[in-house]
């Protein structure tokens, strides 16, 4: 049996949907955090449910939202699970009148249940099942309270199955008149769709336009006024105080939005978010996990020496594979610290106030408010933060975001950060890692004023959205997300790193004639390097094989720029990046414009495939990467030139 | 009294006003929409019909978009849609 999950944003469906599955998927506060659908079964797998992305009405406003309304009408399934917030009963209702309109039976969901009886409220349920003719139950997904009784209901498929016609007769009439002449499924949803829209194809449908005409001119305006009242009427008989606003989010809202300290709070918070993963986190645990792999591959080489092992697969090993792998280890712990932070801004709802008061600032640069939720996204990982970006319903405001979302250092960039940062600017290592992420904010803002003129975006459709109120989430939730996110990470990132770091490894120990324990200097990347050192010769303002062969592997991966000078500077005998011979040419003025090169050039491959996805074209993805690469040098370019006469 | 009038009168007694106009805390019993059609239907779906009660919670830190209270939740709506949002003051 199948079974598809519909509901507004923030309903609970997700929540509701885990519980039914098992199955992981992200929660989140903002609108259409359900980017792609998800599936699932039940333990017995005799219940199929597919969870579609969040909607308000059956009018798709969204990529996403043209999906569920797709899936609802083409797709093969046995019964529609309406999720409602209960707290939201009025607005979530007109979906539940637009879904009778379909053939398929509906159950409806009454999510969050307990905050009724909380607040000492209650709902007669049988007064909306004999209207609907749709069957009810109260649940609450988070309390895992209902959800026994919902399944048996789905099961034994006990559920009221005969919807009842919702509109007034006049318009009832003419449905009825129409459908004959139909020739596919959801008769009734098509016989009112050709109505609104003013389109007929025979006498029966043009004269029904007609009788529709002496009373309304719009039949949307008309349904959706009179599916308000419907349900206004409905909730007064069915003994339901009408939802108040949230005293506790009016309160909150009061100094979270206040007009002088909303952005000064927001500030505060993003620099605690970054100073805390980064900076404490951050220096602490590359530091510890240094020293310990230093340590790790000392006993390594001692004890595997003792063992008579060879010199060349002592060197894979500790120099390959221990060295590449661990220094993407070392960042994992701010990397958990900086997803927990992130998810929690999501799940509370203030994700959704930074769109708000961001939303006129960022209008501006011909951006949607939205697209600052990919923004702060994209200070984790560029991947998922280009996905999200699917929540922006303009097309040209949604490529302009995919494009600059991958600028935003993402938490891979920020090894190199902290190696440059601590080594070159000591104590003031946090401060430049604060101006880096502040210079790549107006660097955005610059290029989202470049593009708006080239994508001649215009401004468009006005922001509205939904404000959830504020809601704790459940740790359990919450680490899950975070513990799914970081593992997803470290899958994705381990393949990949040590794949790269064993192909640097070869290419750095051997030679042309695949000799092993030649001097770096004349191993095979040595010899590629310095072909490539030509063209970052303007960056550095010197011919090194090293950097450029590390700006490279940061194609496969960001981690991979540093894990590759590690590599490099291991096989050259020195125990720290910075001081082996090949990387001591480096002053302020190139460590700097090495650091903004990799900022904002073309972001990893990963992220590439993600920027395909959403352009959905290997042309623009093509332009859009030269365009940051082609910018990135010239900018790094800049900088060291004007440090390096300055002195620097 | 008044509830008997037909909305032309009342519009002629009570001058309309549009969303973006309303002071903090005031409330708005909306009379007409205008604007493209696709933002009407989304404004529709919304809530936002005929004869609805709009309640100004706050503002935007930067004067836009606005926070609305209607039919029980919240919306954040931008000023070039408040200004389409006409109806009398109450």
């Amino acid at each position: 049996m199948r079974v598809v999950l519909v509901g507004n944003q923030n309903s609970g469906k997700s929540t509701l949907f885990n519980l039914l599955t098992k199955k992981h998927q992200k929660i989140a506060n903002y609108p259409g955090a359900t980017v792609d659908f998800m599936e699932g079964y039940t333990k017995d797998k005799s219940i199929h449910f597919t969870d579609l992305p969040g909607v308000f009405s059956l009018t798709p406003y969204s990529p996403e939202q043209e999906i569920t309304l797709n899936y609802l009408l083409n797709q093969d399934y046995d019964l529609i699970l309406n999720v409602i917030d209960v707290t939201q009963l009025e607005r979530s209702l007109y979906l539940t009148t637009q879904l009778s309109d379909l053939d398929k039976p509906v159950v409806v969901a009454l999510n969050m249940s307990d905050i009724l009886k909380q607040n000492g409220e209650n709902i007669h349920l049988e007064t909306l099942e004999k209207r609907f003719g749709m069957s009810f139950i109260k649940i609450s997904a988070t309390k895992n309270d209902g959800i026994f009784d919902l399944l048996c209901l789905i099961s034994s498929k006990d559920y009221l199955k005969h919807k009842h016609p919702l509109y007034p007769q006049e318009i009832e009439t003419e449905i009825t008149k129409i459908i004959p002449s139909l020739n596919t499924d959801n008769k009734r949803y098509y016989a009112l769709k050709l109505l609104e829209n003013h389109e007929s194809f025979n006498d029966v449908i043009a004269e029904s336009h007609a009788n529709i005409a002496s009373f309304t001119t719009d039949l949307y305006e008309y349904l959706a006024h009179h599916r308000y009242n419907f349900i206004e009427g409905l909730l007064k008989r069915a003994f339901v105080k009408l939802t108040k606003y949230d005293k506790r989010t009016a309160k909150i809202d009061k100094i979270l939005l206040n007009k002088y300290l909303a952005i000064p709070i927001f500030l505060l918070i993003m620099f605690f978010i970054y100073t805390f993963s980064v900076g404490f986190i951050g220096s602490r645990s590359v530091d510890f996990m240094e020293t310990s792999i230093d340590n790790l591959s000392n006993f390594l080489r001692t004890w595997l020496s003792g063992l008579n092992a060879s010199s060349w697969s002592i060197s894979l090993l500790v120099d390959g594979v221990i060295n590449g792998v661990g220094t993407m280890a070392a960042f994992i712990p701010q990397l958990i610290v900086l997803f927990i932070f992130i998810n929690l801004l999501e799940a509370t709802g203030y994700m959704t106030r930074i769109a708000f008061f961001l939303n006129k600032l960022f209008r501006r640069f011909g951006l949607s408010g939205r697209a600052l939720i990919p923004f702060i996204l994209g200070s984790g990982c560029s991947v998922p933060a280009i996905m999200s970006s699917r929540t922006i319903a303009n097309k040209k405001e949604r490529d302009m975001t995919i494009i600059l979302t991958p600028m935003v250092p993402c938490s891979a960039k920020l090894p190199i950060i902290t190696l440059f940062g601590s080594f070159f600017f000591k104590q003031y290592a946090g401060l430049i890692t604060f101006l880096l992420y502040l210079t790549s904010i107006l660097v955005i803002l610059l290029m989202a004023i470049i593009m708006k003129y080239l994508f001649k975006v215009k401004t468009t459709t006005g922001y509205l959205s939904e404000m959830p109120t504020y809601k704790l989430p459940k740790p359990k939730y919450l680490f899950r997300d975070v513990i799914n996110q970081v593992w997803d990470f470290i899958k994705n990132a381990t393949t990949i790193i040590l794949l790269a770091s064993l192909v640097i490894w070869v290419l750095l120990s051997f030679n042309f004639k695949f000799q092993y324990g030649v001097p770096i200097e004349k191993s095979i990347l040595a010899y590629l390097g310095n072909i490539l050192a030509y063209l970052f010769y303007p960056l550095f303002g010197e011919l090194s094989w090293a950097s450029s062969v590390s700006i490279l592997q940061g194609l496969v991966a960001k981690e991979q720029v540093v894990s590759s000078m590690k590599v490099i500077a291991s096989v050259s005998n020195s125990s720290s990046i910075l001081t082996a011979s090949v990387f001591t040419f480096f002053t302020t003025a190139s460590a700097l414009s090495f650091m903004i090169f990799n900022l904002f050039s073309a972001p990893c491959i990963a992220s590439i495939a993600a920027m395909k996805g959403e352009l959905g074209s290997t042309k623009k993805t093509f332009y859009a990467v030269l365009f940051q690469t082609g910018f990135a040098y010239l900018f790094a370019s800049l900088i060291f030139w004007i440090l390096h006469w300055g002195g620097f | 009294m008044k509830k008997n009038l037909p909305f032309a009168m009342i519009n002629a007694v009570r001058k309309l006003v549009s969303l973006n106009m309303l002071k903090i805390g005031q409330t708005l019993s909306v009379r007409e929409l205008s604007g493209p059609k696709d933002i009407k239907y989304k404004l529709y779906d919304l809530g936002i019909t005929k004869g609805v009660k709009l309640t100004l919670i706050s503002k935007s830190p930067l004067g836009d978009p606005f926070n609305i209270l209607v039919r029980g939740y919240n919306l954040a709506i931008e000023k070039e849609l408040a200004i389409k949002i006409k109806g009398t003051l109450l």
